[in-house]
């Protein structure tokens, strides 16, 4: 166990990490210079054609790119790879290569507005998703799909074009700040590789980028843009995998190393860029966020949320969807953690003690809960994602048959799916056991950080907590599913 | 706002008119391009074409259960001389409003003259879009689809 002031500890040089820039072929890829944009190019076409039919195609969602690859194998693929490697998605992400092409003719040169340094707006953007998708039923507008993924591409090269470095990824993309909590619990990390190679670095490159010369302004690989600073950078948080920091260390230091997943999440020390853990309260809100938020959304694929519309909507008198739904999101976002996580942050105070405060209480343990979100969400896109695994391919068929005019990848096969719904049950069990095991975990590992004396108290009440949550999660996944595109049904 | 401008010496400048901030410019570009993409999409979607024939459907039960077998009554009728079309192959397709799900498949037989009735089992609760593949005597195809809306869960 290390000091949890600092950070994880570096591993001794016999026992190096594994390494994926080391790896044959992989690593030779990852470590050119173009690595992501050759990467980004795929995932822009793929983009582009999902805005192409999303707009003009067919508006039967089961029948069309935009909604069939967003709602059923981006989000699963996303999850998957996030649990099996890390924010990769984020690197080949291709809402930067207009960006980056932009920034070929336009420098910006103001700074980001200090009072948006911090997760609150994208927080809000995150949660603003979540309402729209339910809202607008985007799951099942093809149209509306297509515009969200414009929104993407407009707001990455909006906030990229006024302000230096990297405001999008960093304050403002939604989808980026779910990969990044989601990545904390990913078993690789970009990282240095010897820390003593950095302490004798002068140039420092990693965030400066590399120069002509060490005074020159001409930089010819820009650094971190996100201010991480690799010696001190801990964990993924904020990381998008982008690799310019392997890039521009002369030294060839920075590397995609292996690291037991979720451990960063018990760090306080000081991270950069980041700050520290505890004393960030947009990040544990957004942590609380991604965690409430992924019952929620599985919530809303069940039918026991028509009843619970139908009932609001009977009792307030109001036949429109919004008001009934933002109820329903102020319940499940707002009141519901602060009453579970406030008598949490409540009794580990009072019964077990802990000193700080119920607030300093809540933040520090609300990222334990990462685990445990991010087994929900595992669940439900693994769920679609295994389920409708195939459907991609009658959707791409037709939609060639669309443009071409003749099937020229042969004649749709609708009956392609996926694996059957009872063979990924057992799946999203282990999904949700997994999240659980390590919440438990995390909380276990915290509460060790009390005195002895405090430590079982500490770590009861948030296990109760932990446990409750699984429990809803395994009821939400017990239930039938039912995805409805208007307010009350019928 | 800024124009181009001659002052008294006879050198050409940018004047400014009031103080626009790189922020409003900024957004008045997005919402301008936003504005044409709007318009855009909303021209593509007005474009459909005129039908000539008529599908009617009835569903029974109405809301379908899951699991349980549901009738699909069809009537196809031909637009111009409102006469029902008789000895045409339709395939019934269900799919849900949701993308990756499974879809059901089912072929309508004509129990009467331009009367055309199959059975669909819904297998999951919830709003079904069910499309109509149909091939006429003449050789000509029509697809039409209609809303099978709440089938229960029970």
């Amino acid at each position: 166990m290390y000091d949890r002031q600092t950070n994880p500890p570096q591993p001794a040089p016999d026992s190096q990490p594994f390494d994926l820039l080391r790896v044959p072929l992989v690593g030779n890829l990852l470590r050119r210079r173009h690595a992501r944009t050759v990467l980004q190019i795929p995932l822009f076409i793929v983009a582009a054609l999902m805005i192409l039919h999303g707009l003009w195609g067919p508006q039967l969602a089961p029948k069309n790119l935009a909604t069939t690859l967003t709602w059923v194998h981006f989000r699963g693929a996303l999850v998957l790879v996030l649990l099996l490697a890390g924010n990769f998605f984020c690197m080949a992400c291709p809402f930067m290569l207009p960006r980056n092409f932009a920034r070929r003719f336009v420098k910006p040169r103001r700074n980001w507005p200090r009072a948006l340094r911090n997760k609150w707006l994208s927080l809000a953007l995150f949660v603003g998703v979540l309402f729209a998708y339910e809202l607008f039923d985007l799951w099942g507008s093809p149209f509306w799909t297509a515009w969200l993924v414009v929104a993407y591409f407009a707001g990455a090269l909006a906030a990229d074009s006024f302000f230096k470095h990297a405001p999008f990824c960093k304050f403002v993309c939604p989808l980026g700040q779910f990969n990044f909590v989601a990545s904390t619990v990913s078993p690789l990390e970009v990282k240095v590789r010897d820390l003593n190679v950095c302490e004798g670095c002068r140039t420092k490159d990693c965030i400066r980028g590399r120069r002509e010369e060490p005074e020159s302004p001409v930089v010819i690989q820009r650094g971190c843009e996100l201010a991480l600073f690799q010696p001190r950078k801990t964990g993924n948080l904020d990381c998008t995998f982008c690799l310019d920091c392997v890039q521009a260390c002369p030294h060839d230091n920075v590397g995609i190393l292996s690291r037991l997943p979720a451990e960063e999440l018990l760090a306080d020390g000081m991270r950069s860029g980041v700050g520290i853990l505890s004393r960030r309260r947009d990040l544990s809100a957004l942590a609380i966020v991604f965690t409430f938020g992924a019952l929620l959304n599985a919530f809303g694929m069940v039918s026991p949320v028509y009843a619970l519309e139908g009932w609001l909507a009977s009792t307030l008198h109001v036949q429109q969807e919004a008001p009934v739904l933002g109820l329903i999101f102020t319940l499940f976002l707002v009141a519901e953690p602060v009453i579970l996580l406030g008598a949490a942050g409540w009794l580990t105070t009072r019964w077990a003690g802990r000193g700080g405060g119920v607030l300093q209480t809540v933040v520090r343990y609300s990222y334990a809960l990462i685990p445990l979100g991010f087994g929900v969400w595992l669940a439900h896109y693994g769920f679609h994602f295994l389920t409708g695994l195939l459907t991609v391919i009658p959707v791409a068929q037709s939609a060639a048959a669309g443009v071409a005019g003749w099937p020229i990848l042969g004649e749709p096969a609708w009956h392609f799916t996926g694996l059957p719904e009872r063979a990924v049950y057992p799946l999203e069990l282990g999904f949700l056991g997994l999240g659980l095991f390590g919440s438990l975990l995390l909380t276990y590992r915290l509460a060790e950080e009390e005195p002895s004396a405090r430590r079982v108290r500490v770590f009861a009440v948030w296990a109760v907590l932990c446990v409750a949550l699984w429990a809803s999660g395994l009821w939400l996944m017990s239930q039938p599913m039912e995805m409805r595109g208007t307010f009350l049904g019928n | 706002m800024h124009l181009r401008g001659e002052t008294p010496d006879g050198a050409r400048r940018r004047v400014t008119f009031g103080r626009e901030s790189f922020l409003t410019r900024g957004l008045r570009l997005l919402a301008a391009v936003a504005f044409a993409f709007a318009l855009l999409g909303v021209a593509c979607r007005l474009t459909e074409p005129t039908p000539d024939f008529q599908v009617q459907h009835d569903v029974s039960p109405s809301p379908p259960g899951v699991g349980r077998p549901a009738t699909v009554s069809l009537k196809v009728i031909d637009f111009l001389s409102s006469k029902p079309v008789s000895g045409a192959r339709i395939q019934l397709e269900g799919n849900m409003t949701h993308a990756g799900m499974t879809p059901v498949f089912a072929e309508a037989k004509e129990a009467e003259p331009g009367r055309y009735r199959a059975t669909l089992e819904f297998t999951m609760a919830g709003d079904w879009v069910v499309l109509v593949h149909a091939a006429l005597p003449d050789g000509r195809k029509i697809e039409r689809q209609f809303d099978v809306k709440g089938v229960r869960a029970d």
